[in-house]
């Protein structure tokens, strides 16, 4: 009976009990979210376009954010080091274009996949010996990202709210919509939906394979740096973040490998509920970190009934 | 010439469908027999045998697993890691709960618990398919790693959260344990190798063989032509992970001699991933093939600058040497994806036909 | 692109000296003595500053002193990267000339731990690995002085309650810990202690994946409202908890964390909100000690050190670096002089390790007054117990803040040789040291 009380009753009952810390752990929730959702986005556009399940999305996140950082500590300044940052994630792109993809067009996915594995193992190497492993400082007064904090005072608590995870969430909306509008209204944009479509009809149409790519893992990139600068700002900047990719991995399943909505969609709802679970029934029951399952546990259960994700194409197949 | 068929001709079905249809295929395997039985051990260091010899088998008979699972039954796993870790553990609680059982059965024992779970968390692939999967044996992958830390019963409630090999020994040899010699561990290992890869070698050219290329190269045209497709997906579970299972006893037990549940997370699944995918899929060779790839190299290439008088920090061979094998899966998979036992099928066929272009 | 030039330069004597050291090691003109470094990884951050230390020390007294008493010291580094895999390569790599092994990571020295006894080399493991290793009987060739994990929980609770453990009757403790064998290393002890002196022990595990992302954790600590939070943290761990700690607004008068929570560079991320934070410690920064000087003078100016800037050479961790090395070449020095020998091996070393006696007076002519806390092992005593001291974070440096600390060994001795002895046990046959008087 306790046994059942812990899990169905009393978890509510904290929540009723303190509202302000309630609505902390969603707003943490959705920090987290926001950032599972965006790195979720650089694998959704990738997937679309070109079928590559791209692991290295998370160490694009720290090489971004390193490069950024790296220029300023050379002496560049921010603003200038931002679009030099930009035309590094440009050159990675189309160097991963020529070197990697290009020749392995056509090759089954789990092939692709590994590809990018070794992607991620090579800039993990190379970005070690350029930068150093030390954790660098995010420059977010440099980038005029403001660091207090906002406290709101609510139900005799408080909610604290740090302006740089509100930038950041802002930033963020910003950064979708723009992305939407791109997709959306750019013939570059449509291309890209259209290879999401139909890879052979969009190249029976003159559609540009190899320019599309670029395009498509330098957006990837643009939003690795965003990534970057977002969590970096949180808890600096160092190659262990590169485990975020493993978090965005069941945001992706869950809101099904095409859909730019379902990647955001299922990032927030992801970032809420973990948040939710580790702190009303993890923690209490089950010794904490359960962040660390979560996630995937959901997506699975999610998949048992709707094999594409929530918002994924229809699956189907023909003998 | 070295391979050359002439003369040797199949008088039955039965000869045509025989293991070595090329007799120096035999003779080969029969040299490479002798390299491992007798030559290594001979010539040997200590650092050889536990840096390379025993983990290129260890991690050869992981990636013979996931290859039956990805190679042969088509499905994406990567949860490999995980897997061995309950093999780990599995037998370290048959260790300590019964102190007086032979290792080998408590090996081959723990092989059943791993495939248990396996097949539980293979259940999903009815429904699931795909990268769709993967999600499944990474659910399995992180939940197992985090259970392995708070499940205090299972590392025996010791403060550190490691578990520890005990000496143990059998018919009078301390075979596992800090007080095992290399060699013996070395051939403790290589008999467990060769016994597991003669049984998959035969259950994969079998029927059941079969029936998992038939589920991989198109589940529903499997399912239409009657084969029953849950019993192929969860056999392939189930045979894969009992492997995986035993390589991870064998993992910690006669080579790591101490684990943390950290051990097993997600990049040693990568890295037998790797070692299957290098080698080649649904090839058994292949995984030898890619372990001695995978696990070798990194030890070679980090000798290498010393050994040469390169000016270079232990650090930066380190970076090096991750660049190093990210470059080399990526060629790899440019040059060859079918890995590298496809490589080896390649030069034999030359060298039947050889001197002859055609 | 600059930094890797300036490592391969600067290495050069380094690795031209490893190339030979693996023929030449044997010989009797050098000691061999490598260390399981880490400076790649996400504990890269946290390691390198150590290892330079460590490095630049040995460097030094090649330099200065042409050697140690004539011979030189050959300085190797094996990248682990903090992987117990890699760690376990690099010791097999090296075992077969070293005069000992440095694991550097509780997960590399539990794996090397049982191997000591039949490869018969010292494991030195300052201020880490296995708190029981103190019992020297059982522990014959592990070595982790100044002070052990659980030396350091006790100390710091010895600190916040004014010296009177009673004074937590009722308050209750977090123990924000890396989900580690490193991090859970004080927890028996912890809460042995919680049981007797009547305060609640709150464990907060920080998974090596959440290292970054605590929030969850900071959340729980917000709820719990602990009294006291003390970390066992690491690598990137360090620099998210403070961050974490200032944005939850837990009091950081009341955020204690062990000797390797106190790196300067994780402290520099939040600076001035992090005024208050304090770390135990055995070491401290004296920037202006002859020994420091020498550093400057005859490494880093000449440019043989991997420093990426001076001011490293004041952090705690760098110092500290340059202390664990202090040590093992006063063990090598004893066993110099009593073996009478140019170049101990092992087996030599490790009776150094047991006779180490870096009193005030040995630290004052090493020019280190003040940089170690003075202490003296023994045969049956592998750790010294010399204590620590509290160090504060001002908002630019750790500045030390109390006297000398010193462990309740009343407490902890019994707890060690239980499980020093279920270690044995668990590990038969293990031999003991019966020579040691206790």
């Amino acid at each position: 009976m306790d046994f059942l009380n812990a899990i169905f009753v009393q978890p509510f009952a904290d929540m009723a009990a303190a509202p302000d810390f309630l609505l902390q752990v969603v707003w943490e929730g959705l920090v987290g979210g926001v950032l599972y959702a965006l790195i979720a986005l650089g694998f959704v556009l990738i997937y679309k376009s070109s079928r590559i399940f791209n692991f290295a999305q998370g160490i694009m996140v720290v090489f971004a954010a390193l490069t950024l950082v790296g220029l300023t500590e050379k002496g560049v300044p921010a603003l200038l080091a931002l679009p030099l940052t930009l035309l590094v994630m440009l050159v990675l792109a189309v160097t991963i274009e020529r070197a990697v993809l290009r020749p392995l067009v056509n090759q089954p996915d789990i092939i692709l996949f590994m590809a990018t594995i070794g992607i991620t193992l090579f800039l993990i190497g190379f970005g070690e010996i350029i930068f150093g492993g030390e954790n660098k400082v995010m420059i977010t007064r440099e980038l005029m990202i403001p660091t207090d904090s906002i406290t709101l005072d609510l139900f005799g608590g408080f909610v604290s709210i740090e302006q740089k995870d509100l930038t950041s969430v802002i930033g963020a909306v910003l950064l979708v919509a723009a992305l939407l509008l791109f997709l959306n209204r750019t013939k570059t944009g449509r291309a890209i939906r259209a290879l999401g479509d139909d890879h052979q009809a969009a190249l029976s149409v003159g559609i540009s394979l190899s320019t599309i790519w670029v395009v498509v893992w330098f957006i990837a990139g643009v939003i690795a740096l965003a990534t970057g600068i977002a969590w970096g700002a949180r808890a600096g900047v160092s190659f262990a973040l590169e485990v975020i990719a493993y978090k965005a991995l069941p945001v992706l399943m869950l809101g099904g490998l095409e859909s730019v909505m379902g990647a955001i969609i299922g990032g927030l709802a992801i970032g809420i509920l973990e948040k939710l679970f580790e702190v009303y029934w993890g923690q209490p029951l089950m010794g904490g970190n359960t962040e660390a399952w979560f996630a995937y546990v959901v997506a699975l259960i999610v998949l048992l009934f709707r094999p594409q994700g929530l918002f994924g194409e229809r699956i189907i197949e023909r003998v | 010439m070295l391979y050359r068929t002439a003369g040797q001709f199949k008088t039955s079905y039965a000869a045509d469908h025989a293991l070595f249809p090329v007799r120096q295929d035999a003779i080969l395997l029969g040299v490479v027999l002798i390299l491992a039985f007798v030559v290594f051990p001979l010539t040997a260091s200590e650092f050889a045998f536990r840096a390379l010899l025993i983990p290129v088998l260890i991690y050869a008979l992981a990636a013979l697993g996931l290859n039956i699972l990805t190679g042969y039954a088509g499905q994406l796993s990567l949860g490999t890691g995980a897997f061995m870790g309950v093999g780990a553990y599995a037998c370290y609680k048959l260790i300590t709960l019964f102190p007086e059982m032979n290792i080998v059965v408590a090996i081959a024992l723990s092989g059943f618990f791993s495939a248990g779970v396996g097949a539980l968390f293979g259940l999903p692939s009815l429904r699931i398919k795909g990268f769709y999967l993967a999600i499944a044996t990474l659910a399995a992958q992180f939940f197992l790693v985090w259970l392995f830390q708070k499940w205090d019963w299972l590392y025996n409630y010791s403060a550190s959260g490691a578990i520890h090999v005990p000496n143990i020994s059998m018919f009078g040899i301390t075979v596992a344990g800090p007080r095992a010699a290399a060699i013996t561990q070395y051939y403790f290992v290589l008999a467990i190798v060769c016994v597991v890869t003669f049984f998959a070698i035969n259950i994969t050219r079998g029927r059941i063989g079969r029936m998992w290329k038939a589920v991989r190269d198109m589940d529903i045209a499997a399912e239409l032509v009657g084969i029953n497709l849950m019993r192929a997906k969860l056999t392939a579970f189930f045979v894969s992970s009992y492997i995986v299972g035993v390589s991870g006893a064998l993992f910690v037990f006669l080579w790591r001699g101490a684990a943390e549940a950290n051990l097993f997370d997600i990049p040693l699944s990568f890295r037998v991933l790797f070692i299957a995918i290098i080698g080649g899929l649904g090839s058994i060779l292949g995984n030898y093939l890619g372990a001695i790839l995978i696990v070798a190299l990194p030890v070679i290439i980090s000798a290498v600058p010393a050994m040469l008088g390169l000016p270079l920090a232990s650090a930066t061979v380190e970076h090096l040497n991750v660049m190093i094998i990210g470059v080399l899966i990526i060629t790899f998979l440019i040059v060859e994806p079918h890995g590298l036992a496809r490589f080896w099928a390649v030069i034999r066929e030359k060298l039947i036909l050889w001197p002859f272009p055609h | 692109m600059k930094k890797m030039m300036k490592t391969a330069a600067l290495s050069a004597a380094l690795a031209a000296g490893v190339a030979l050291a693996l023929p030449a090691s044997a010989q009797e003109d050098s000691i061999y003595i490598p260390n399981l470094s880490y400076r790649t990884g996400p504990f890269a951050a946290t390691g390198t500053p150590l290892m330079n230390g460590q490095r630049d020390y040995i460097t030094l007294l090649n330099e200065r002193d042409g050697g140690l008493n004539g011979v030189e010291l050959t300085y190797d580094e094996c990248e682990t990267g903090y992987n117990t895999e890699k760690g376990v390569e690099c010791y097999e790599r090296t075992k077969e000339n070293a005069v000992v092994t440095q694991p550097w990571s509780t997960g590399i020295t539990l794996q090397v731990l049982p191997k000591s006894n039949v490869d018969e080399i010292p494991i030195l493991a300052p201020g880490y690995g296995f708190s029981p290793m103190a019992d020297g009987k059982v522990f014959q060739w592990a070595f982790n002085p100044p002070s052990s994990y659980w030396d350091g929980a006790s100390m710091i609770l010895k600190h916040i309650s004014e010296g009177d453990l009673d004074n937590l009757n009722g308050k209750k403790i977090a123990l924000l810990h890396l989900d580690h064998p490193y991090g859970k290393e004080p927890i028996p002890l912890l809460q042995a202690l919680a049981e007797q002196h009547g305060f609640t022990l709150l464990p907060i595990p920080v998974g090596l994946t959440e290292m970054q992302n605590q929030s969850a954790q900071w959340l729980q600590i917000r709820r719990e409202r602990p009294d006291f939070v003390l970390m066992w943290g690491w690598g990137a761990m360090n620099a998210g908890a403070v961050t974490e700690a200032a944005k939850t607004r837990y009091p950081m008068d009341q955020f204690i964390g062990i000797w390797w929570s106190g790196h300067d560079g994780d402290l520099k991320l939040i600076g001035e909100e992090g005024k208050g934070y304090r770390s135990i410690s055995w070491s401290v920064p004296v920037p202006d000690s002859q020994l420091v000087q020498d550093i400057r003078q005859y490494v880093v100016e000449p440019g043989k050190s991997l420093i990426e800037n001076e001011s490293e050479l004041d952090s705690v961790f760098y110092q500290r670096g340059l202390m664990i090395s202090a040590m093992l070449v006063e063990a090598i020095r004893a066993a110099q002089e009593e073996f009478d020998t140019q170049a101990p091996d092992a087996e030599q070393v490790r009776w150094g390790l047991e006779n180490l006696n870096m009193d005030e007076a040995r630290l004052e002519e090493l020019g280190a007054t003040g940089m170690l806390v003075p202490f003296k092992t023994s045969c049956a005593d592998h750790t010294g117990h010399g204590g620590a001291w509290m160090l504060e974070w001002d908002g630019e440096k750790f500045v030390k803040v109390s006297d000398l600390i010193t462990p309740d060994r009343e407490a902890i001795e019994p707890l060690e040789k239980q499980e020093a002895e279920a270690y044995a046990a668990a590990n038969a046959p293990w031999p003991v040291n019966e020579e040691c008087e206790m």
